[in-house]
């Protein structure tokens, strides 16, 4: 019985008990996501798409755990698709240094999880969840700030506020100040990160570092400056799938082919904000992107 | 890398969050108790106004505290980022035990015992003082040790709102999944928790053997 196939768990101690080969024949693709609303939301897209295309029955196993919990259940079998980011694969999985350029790491990432997992990268699906230097749209209209080298003007007199990852990580706070020359008028403040969007929206904190695809940034009213030294190391969302799993069905691997490129960055705010900021539901927001996006 | 290398190697960050900790600690158990003692004896006095009094402290108590972090920020004076958000939070969490004990302490006081001070011909003012206050001490004091108790726990949360303290490790090491960062903030809060419960238990046997 293959391994990348899960079916629903009576039924596989039912065919267990009787005759374990017979039971491969039905195959149930399981679609699995880490534990965020982003991850949630393409996961349905990526199972919606796979059961439009090919009529195969889809199980979900949504905000599973983190990278590594994910890594784990499909090497393992227990899933067989979900959806990943290039940098976090890179550095997370594969422990290299972070890589400014994007294709690079998209083939490094690609090639090597082919080699040492059995594992096939996707077509990415457009958009850099990468972090994002976050100001408020009145500061950005009012100083014409559009790109993060336009901030070093005004950091002198600027407050800035960090959740504790970005002021720790090696591509956080420390390298982003040397590249961009920021200075700010005292060391950054440390908290939570949930709670930095909250300080900056009520202008307790002037500048944030979040994620670029947070629906909270079009519904608090801030803008995302454009990293326009590349500092941030790419991290593109492209669906991972076993080898085998594409091998038995071909027809799944066009069907993801079909979602590459499709979703900008805005798009992306744009989906996790209607589940985030406006408490859609997941599977509903993703039917009505497929329908009208790729009808 | 483990604990003892760790703090080997930071010791001075390591200091700097614990004298932060001890900081928020005892600013905010101070005005609690400042507040939350002359609370109490208030409501022994206007015992109408009890019921509305500890429904909203005991309200206030079940906020969960990253959601009241959320509500402070935008408020003036006592909002924003910062120690001083993180000690109003503080505060509100530790009033509850405190105002609470001092009220069921002076209430319970022996009505034969009062009736007997007012025979000997002391004011309201004396009574309090040289009566109900010293029978009440031990329930009282037993409020104050459970609000400080909990407040060296809920003081490491100030590290989600720049505030520092020992929450900063424990924060840091949730976000980088360092276990070790982890407990670098989780053991020293632990261990100054148990000495605060050790302190204030020990003064309130003390109390208990004088009274008694």
């Amino acid at each position: 019985m293959a391994r990348g196939v899960t079916g629903r768990r009576s039924l596989a101690l039912a065919c267990g008990a009787l005759l374990a080969a017979g039971c491969g024949r039905g195959d149930r693709i399981v679609v699995g996501a880490k534990n965020f609303t982003e991850s949630d939301l393409l996961a349905e897209l990526v199972a919606q798409q796979i059961e439009r295309r090919t009529g195969l029955p889809v199980d979900r196993r949504l905000h599973l755990g983190g990278t590594f919990v994910c890594h784990r259940a499909i090497t393992a079998g227990q899933i067989g698709v979900y959806v990943e980011y290039t940098g976090t694969a890179f550095t997370a999985i594969l422990n290299h240094a972070p890589l400014g350029d994007r294709d690079s790491v998209y083939r490094a990432v690609a090639a090597e999880y082919a080699q040492r997992f059995g594992l096939t990268w996707g077509r990415p699906f457009g958009f850099d969840n990468t972090f994002a230097i976050v100001v408020r749209r009145r500061d950005a209209e009012r100083y014409g700030l559009r790109r993060i080298s336009d901030v070093a003007r005004v950091a002198p007199r600027w407050k800035a506020a960090f959740g504790y990852e970005f002021l720790e990580r090696p591509d956080g706070f420390a390298g982003l100040a040397r590249v961009y020359g920021l200075k700010f008028a005292a060391p950054p403040t440390a908290m939570a990160l949930g709670l930095t969007y909250r300080a900056l929206a009520d202008g307790k904190a002037d500048l944030i570092a979040g994620n670029s695809t947070d629906g909270v940034i079009q519904a608090l009213d801030l803008v995302a400056l454009e990293d326009d030294r590349r500092y941030f190391p790419p991290y593109e969302a492209a669906p991972v799938a076993r080898a085998d799993l594409l091998g038995r069905h071909p027809e799944i691997a066009r069907a993801l082919d079909e979602l590459g490129g499709k979703i900008s960055d805005d798009a992306m705010r744009r989906l996790n904000a209607l589940a985030d900021v406006e408490h859609q539901d997941v599977a509903a927001i993703a039917r009505e992107w497929l329908a009208r996006t790729l009808p | 890398m483990n604990l003892l290398q760790f703090y080997a190697h930071n010791s001075r960050e390591a200091l700097t969050l614990i004298g932060q900790h001890l900081f928020l600690v005892a600013v905010s158990t101070g005005i609690a108790l400042t507040v939350g003692v002359p609370g109490g004896i208030l409501l022994t006095r206007r015992p109408a106004w009890r019921g509305p009094v500890l429904g909203i402290a005991n309200v206030l108590q079940t906020i969960p505290s990253l959601a009241l972090f959320g509500f402070l920020i935008p408020l003036p004076f006592i909002g924003g980022i910062g120690a001083r958000t993180a000690i109003v939070a503080l505060v509100v969490y530790a009033l509850l035990p405190i105002v609470r004990n001092t009220y069921t302490g002076i209430a319970g006081v022996d009505p034969a015992v009062r009736e007997a001070g007012r025979g000997m011909g002391m004011t309201d003012g004396q009574l309090l003082a040289m009566v109900e206050l010293p029978l009440a001490a031990g329930v009282i004091l037993a409020g104050i040790r459970v609000a400080t108790v909990v407040s060296v726990g809920t003081a490491t949360l100030a590290g989600a709102i720049g505030a520092g303290g020992l929450g900063v490790y424990i924060f840091r090491g949730a976000d980088m999944v360092n276990n070790t960062l982890i407990l670098a903030g989780a053991v020293p809060a632990a261990l100054m928790a148990l000495a605060a419960d050790g302190l204030l238990g020990l003064a309130e046997r003390r109390l208990a053997w004088r009274a008694g």
